[in-house]
């Protein structure tokens, strides 16, 4: 190929356009055409659903139903969201309510997870005590149950203890967040103790030597230092319980306490479908999470390699 | 009290020894309750009849010895039948083993894309994460609104413009294909997982290897042959038992595309059907504890083969 073009240039060496032509050919070797093709395909294929989703929001229950496909719907129509938001929609589906159930559940279960995270992971990170083996591999083991194995006892003593204490398994928030903070913690912890490990122990011996408590310690030297660190773990920790999906199709039974992953389920079994409802839903819940991510990408990517979202 | 043992009491030593105690109380307490205990009581409840008339009483339920265990293996749902009804155990085994093997795959080809620099490389690798990071709720849902079975489904209307297929197809709902089509989800949603841990190890890797190979005059196939995979073997080890443990426990992604049906029941779902479907906890909990005896041959397999020969 190479060849062809340097005699092309030299028949007709003052064409401008050749030179472009040209320059752009030498530019193009084989293994950045094959780089090339791929990324384009791996970037294609990974958003385009995102688009359908984005999309299909916006179409009328005309686009939706047609004989084709719409590619770009014809205008930004709100109908969707409407169904979704607008109470005088006749099809009303008070989206609103399961936003505010799935953030409810989802920022205590952050801050709860945050809090008791740093302390044991503190403890991990720099105290010697008997029993840290134990509890160490204690927290691997989540990784290896599955969630389906252990929410059958869970939902089991749940019940138990709740006929006891007089409340109800289903339809209660704090039993689903105590679920969740078992789902939680055990990633958090692991993500603050390797960076606690990374803050130099110098700096907090200091703190001792110079009369601070180890709460001390903790409270006025290592929190200030990893205050990017706790805002990764509360922002994944809220991701996690966001977009949880079968703890709460089982605890959760009457609508009204719907979180957002099983109302959406519900409106997709729902007897007439409406993708393009499902899709604004869907389009409500994946925005922010891609946000906060997009935002804080550079310290939520740490996460995802040294906990991973276990799943 | 005596001196050595206020000394003792007091050591900074035993000071630091109880306030690790302190601190880590409330993680231990939710690990071991939320996660150990149901763990346990999980095979107590598998050798009993729990339904959900003694749900309430779940202590005092019959004991029936190995009964769960036998009928969920007779379980027309759970039995290799033919080479068309594969049973759960085993397409979880095939669907495990493919997806993940898939996944590793396509996580290696985008790290390779995103390791040498290029224009646009921090957005691209962010666009990379987008499956991972987005709920479950929604990819899934777009997926099976991309793959809708009517002439209007996005896949089949491009497919048949194309011409590869006379008539629209129903992905989801037949027997093979849908199987198949999960595979391909799992890979298309996890693979940043792998991507992320590869390119990790990918810019640890000494560039000065592949410089001594050059002088050596190996060609770019060798250098990743002997240079590259070979420095990866671990990560890639790693990222595999892990994806495999995950995608062998892994509930949602079924359940939401098809609900178990079609050839793609696996056993997280069976567990879901036989306790939440047909509220039969006892035969629930026996089905899990077979999927976690599936996984811990698996490990111990892996951990005796794989690990040794790599040491």
């Amino acid at each position: 190929m190479g060849d062809n073009v340097r005699r092309g240039r030299n028949t007709s060496s003052s064409s401008e356009q050749l030179n472009l032509i040209e320059r752009l050919a030498r530019s193009i070797t084989w293994p950045r055409f094959i780089f090339a093709v791929t990324l384009t395909f791996f970037i294609c294929s990974i958003l385009f659903p995102f688009y359908w989703m984005v999309s299909s929001s916006f179409k009328s229950y005309a686009e939706i139903g047609g004989r084709h496909p719409v590619y770009v719907p014809s205008a930004l129509r709100l109908d969707a969201y409407r169904e979704l938001f607008d109470p005088s929609d006749p099809n009303f589906q008070n989206f609103g309510r399961n936003i505010l159930n799935s953030v409810k559940v989802a920022v205590p279960t952050a801050v709860i997870a945050v809090i008791l995270s740093t302390l044991g992971a503190y403890a991990v990170a720099r105290l010697r005590f008997r029993g840290k083996g134990v509890l160490v591999n204690g927290i691997l083991l989540v990784y290896l149950f599955p969630a389906v194995l252990l929410i059958i006892p869970l939902f089991a003593v749940f019940s138990q203890i709740g006929m006891k204490l007089g409340f109800s398994v289903q339809d209660n928030i704090p039993v689903l967040i105590i679920t969740y903070l078992a789902q939680t913690i055990p990633v958090a912890l692991y993500m603050l103790a390797n960076y606690f490990r990374t803050i130099p122990a110098e700096i907090e011996q200091a703190g001792l030597i110079d009369g601070c408590s180890r709460m001390g310690v903790i409270w006025r030297i290592t929190l200030p230092l990893s205050v990017p660190a706790l805002v990764s773990v509360a922002i994944y920790t809220f991701m996690i319980a966001w977009n949880e999906f079968l703890y709460a199709l089982v605890f959760l039974n009457s609508r009204s306490m719907f979180t957002m992953p099983i109302k959406i389920n519900t409106i997709f079994n729902s007897p007439s479908p409406q993708p393009h409802v499902v899709m604004a839903a869907s389009t409500v819940m994946t925005v922010p999470v891609v946000i906060l991510f997009l935002a804080l990408e550079r310290f939520l990517e740490k996460g995802l390699t040294a906990g991973g979202v276990k799943g | 009290m005596k001196r050595g043992q206020l000394s003792r009491w007091d050591s900074l030593e035993a000071r630091e020894s109880r306030l690790a105690w302190l601190l880590t109380s409330p993680t231990a307490l939710i690990v071991f309750g939320l996660i150990i205990f149901p763990a346990i009581f999980s095979i107590w409840i598998s050798f009993h009849d729990v339904t959900l008339r003694n749900l309430n009483d779940v202590f005092h339920a019959p004991f029936v010895g190995w009964k769960n265990y036998v009928r969920v293996v007779n379980d027309f749902a759970f039995k290799f039948q033919n080479f068309r009804q594969w049973g759960a155990a085993v397409t979880s085994v095939v669907y495990s083993f493919a997806s993940t093997f898939l996944t590793v795959l396509i996580g290696l080809l985008a790290a390779l894309l995103l390791n040498k620099p290029f224009r646009g490389r921090g957005a691209t690798r962010a666009i990379f994460l987008f499956p991972y990071v987005a709920p479950i709720v929604s990819v899934a849902f777009v997926w099976r609104w991309i793959l809708d079975p009517r002439p209007s489904g996005v896949l089949n209307d491009v497919l048949m413009r194309l011409g590869l297929i006379g008539a629209p197809k129903a992905y989801l709902a037949t027997r093979g294909l849908a199987l198949l089509i999960v595979i391909v989800f799992e890979a298309w949603r996890y693979f940043p997982f792998a991507m992320l841990m590869i390119l990790a190890r990918l810019q640890a890797i000494d560039k000065t290897l592949y410089e001594a190979a050059s002088v050596d005059g190996a060609g770019g196939w060798h250098k990743f042959r002997f240079i590259t995979l070979s420095e990866l073997r671990y990560v890639l080890g790693a990222v595999f038992l892990l994806r495999l443990i995950w995608t062998f426990n892994k509930f949602d992604d079924i359940f939401l595309l098809t609900g178990g049906g079609f050839g793609t029941n696996v056993l997280p779902v069976l567990t879901y059907q036989f306790s939440f479907g047909a509220y039969n906890f006892g035969k629930g909990a026996a089905n899990a504890m077979i999927l976690l005896s599936i996984l811990l041959v698996f490990l111990l397999v892996y951990v005796r083969t794989v690990m040794r020969s790599t040491d």
